[in-house]
């Protein structure tokens, strides 16, 4: 029966009284790590909290390996189901294994008393969340990741099927927050634990899990890879993205510039210019860069961040309507910065960046000062310090900082 | 590298059993001696003091016809009996609340479930309902006392539900108090004078006058509730995590809850029937036995908890006795005296932490 889902819903609704979600149809299989994405009161919590029975389902079923959520005893639900919730309780007085080996309830006899296996359980769950060390500690002196780990292997020494997590990572530092999704993946391909997780970082959730769910608009919209699903326009429209855009190559979050400081023509190429973009988009620049590949790194950035890409033409097509075009964007800019490609069209730019008489900033390792309007940068960083001195550039912080200076 | 990995594997081993180490059973051991050391003085000393071995005497030979083995089998006997057993009922009630509502400062007296039962009692003492009935009185005062005090609690419950705030908790008990204490008050104005008297000494709080019959419902009673309490232990350490993870281990809430709250009424109100409303030793006793055992495990705590509460309690009625002999002071009076600071100290510690 090992094709037997894991789980299984048909027509489910789940809120509280008024449906929050309806028409939900899943079908979990062993192994997989299925994200469950969505903003904020979409319904991510109340259809974990659904799934694990703490909410009555108001219409429609749930299997648990084939078997009915509700008419299964508690404890033998325990012994498939596990969850992590988001209040994380704080017992006192209470070292981390005697913790952990609460999740040995649904084993061990009418006192609680931990056989042997129980313990070998309670010991390899705490090794398998690399947290054997704080054995002996109180839970009520741990710092957030570590009592999250703890919490985990509770979670795991029950030995579960699947496991429900609500926002596992909420609060942990970007190295905890690494480290309890590995833990968790390592589970699902070691165990062939099912893991559910309600995520809010969604650049981490591309890039974990097997399998997403978003979770909008009443229902779950879509269900699939998350290769497949997260798309930027779904996730702009999932999260109602106004001033970012997820990048699917890149999977992740690029946020863009309003435009106020100004315009700023970069001319890119050879995926050099990522880290710049960021920067221009962050002083609030508007950006138009060329001539990119398609495949080239700066044109997914580039397109994620806002900025008007142009891009050379595939092999058969014309490179001079483009060009001519990315010319004219050059010479309405208030200044061009060249990050320094080679090839015929960036020298193209060049001049026509050189007749416009903007000002223009290199980028370059070996600072040569040219002259002219041309001035050469060997860092970001000093790149930076150059464009805030410009004499047009109005930073967006600008107007207070200007009754500050005047004061 | 034997010696570091055996080591290692040591704290391991503690975990098939819950963690008895030295300092758990010295503890334990300090308890029951104070325990009998307690109770022995209670029996020795009062308005007569008698030598130990006259006492000891006496004890052996109940039917002996004597003054000493009068006073001791027949006053001073019960009362004692009944104070360390009333003292374990009462901290193992508010262990259960504590553990129940997950707030440390809760305890049958302080959310107002004793002064239910005093309401009920009060109904049976100062009106005619009793009437006829004055040979069942020690149990119809228990099932009222009872009564009071599960419809308080299921009062308390239904605002606990509502606000998750433990401090609006110990206020909402305070309120049940005093309507309580209205109620009571009410009937006692009405009453006729002959009932008054015995039912203000009743209501300061006091182990003495009790008949071996309510001392043997106590017993009886008790024992039962305190057994059924220890088989609690492993849901009541899954409740130590919150109702939610409890039930996603395994715990049946429903049945769980019910029967925590019915068992810690139940002890809260055969102590309150017997010996009136008894203030703060639910309270303060859990956390001392917490603090000299350090650990919430339930499975040494139940037992550290009722030990440590006859301790307590022995104590203060012995106090009570004797502080400004030959006045006897209310026990309320001398168990608030420690109970109420503690109260304080923890509410400032809680609010220095948030």
């Amino acid at each position: 029966m090992s094709g037997e889902p894991i789980l299984r819903t048909a027509g489910l609704v789940v809120g509280y009284r008024a449906p929050v979600l309806s028409g939900i149809d899943l079908d979990f299989g062993r192994g997989q790590f299925i994200a469950l994405l969505g903003p904020n009161g979409a319904g991510k919590t109340t259809l974990l909290r659904t799934l694990s029975r703490h909410l009555k389902a108001l219409a429609g079923t749930i299997e648990v390996l084939g078997q009915d959520l509700n008419a299964l005893p508690a404890l033998d639900l325990a012994r498939v189901v596990a969850v992590c919730l988001t209040d994380n309780a704080r017992p006192p007085l209470l070292p981390v294994d005697e913790f952990v080996a609460l999740g040995r309830y649904s084993h061990t006899g009418l006192m609680g008393h931990l056989s042997a296996r129980d313990t070998e359980v309670v010991e390899q769950s705490l090794a398998a969340v690399a947290a054997g060390e704080l054995a002996d500690r109180l839970v009520e002196q741990l710092s957030d990741g570590e009592r999250q780990k703890v919490v985990l292997a509770r979670a795991l020494a029950q030995e579960p099927k699947l496991m429900l997590l609500d926002e596992p990572t909420a609060h942990l530092d970007l190295k905890h927050r690494i480290e309890v999704m590995s833990i968790l993946r390592a589970q699902c391909r070691s165990q062939g634990l099912t893991v559910l997780a309600a995520l809010h970082d969604i650049d981490l959730a591309a890039k974990i899990s097997d399998r997403v769910l978003l979770v909008r608009d009443g229902g779950v919209s879509d269900d699939g890879l998350p290769e497949a699903v997260l798309t930027s326009d779904k996730v702009a429209a999932l999260y109602d993205l106004n001033t970012a855009d997820f990048d699917r190559h890149l999977g992740s979050i690029e946020f863009r510039s309003d435009g106020r400081a100004g315009t700023v023509f970069v001319i890119a190429g050879r995926s050099h210019a990522a880290p710049l973009f960021r920067l221009l988009s962050k002083k609030g620049l508007a950006i138009a860069t060329g001539m990119l590949d398609g495949s080239d790194l700066d044109a997914c950035v580039g397109a994620a961040i806002g900025a008007r890409v142009f891009l050379r033409p595939a092999a058969t097509g014309e490179v001079g309507p483009v060009l001519n075009a990315a010319l004219a964007a050059c010479a309405a800019c208030d200044f061009i910065i060249d990050s320094g490609p080679v090839g015929i069209e960036a020298d193209t730019l060049r001049a026509g960046a050189a007749a416009s008489g903007r000002p223009l900033l290199r980028l370059t390792d070996t600072a040569s000062l040219t002259g002219g309007t041309e001035r050469g940068y060997a860092t970001l960083a000093e790149l930076s310090g150059a464009i805030d001195h410009l004499p047009f550039f109005q930073p967006q912080a600008g107007r207070t900082m200007n009754v500050e200076r005047g004061a | 590298m034997s010696v570091t990995a055996q080591a290692l594997s040591e704290p391991r081993a503690a975990l098939t059993q819950p963690r008895f180490n030295n300092r758990r059973a010295s503890v334990f051991v300090a308890l029951a001696v104070l325990l009998v050391v307690f109770m022995l003085l209670n029996l020795r000393i009062g308005s007569i003091s008698y030598p130990v071995e006259q006492l000891l005497d006496a004890l052996f030979h109940p039917s002996a016809q004597d003054d000493v083995a009068y006073i001791v089998w027949n006053i001073r006997l019960p009362r004692t009996v009944a104070a360390a057993l009333g003292g374990a009922f009462l901290a193992v009630s508010g262990l259960l609340l504590q553990v129940y509502f997950r707030n440390p400062i809760v305890g049958p007296f302080i959310l107002g479930i004793s002064s239910g039962s005093t309401v009920m009692v009060s109904l049976v003492m100062l009106t005619s309902i009793g009437l006829g009935f004055s040979g069942f009185a020690p149990y119809l005062n228990t099932l009222a006392s009872c009564l009071g005090a599960y419809a308080v609690t299921a009062i308390i419950v239904a605002i606990a539900v509502r606000v998750q705030n433990g401090v609006t908790l110990l206020i909402a008990g305070l309120m049940m108090g005093f309507l309580c204490g209205a109620f009571t008050s009410i009937l006692t104005a009405l009453a006729e004078k002959e009932s008054i008297k015995g039912f203000v000494l009743w209501q300061m709080g006091s182990f003495s006058g009790l008949k071996w019959v309510e001392v043997w419902v106590m017993v009886v009673c008790g024992g039962a509730l305190l057994a059924s309490t220890y088989l609690m232990s492993k849901p009541l350490n899954a409740l130590l995590l919150g109702e939610e993870y409890a039930a996603s281990m395994g715990v049946n809430i429903r049945r769980c809850r019910l029967l925590l709250l019915f068992l810690s009424s139940s002890l809260a109100g055969l102590v309150t029937a017997m010996a009136g409303p008894v203030a703060f030793i639910g309270l303060a006793v859990p956390h001392m036995a917490r603090l000299s055992l350090g650990t919430s495990d339930n499975r040494v705590l139940l037992p550290a908890a009722g030990l440590l509460g006859s301790l307590v309690t022995s104590l203060c009625d012995l106090i009570a006795r004797m502080w400004l002999s030959p006045v006897e002071l209310p026990l309320s009076a001398i168990t608030a005296f420690f109970g109420a600071p503690l109260v304080l100290y923890l509410l400032l510690k809680k609010g220095m932490k948030s």
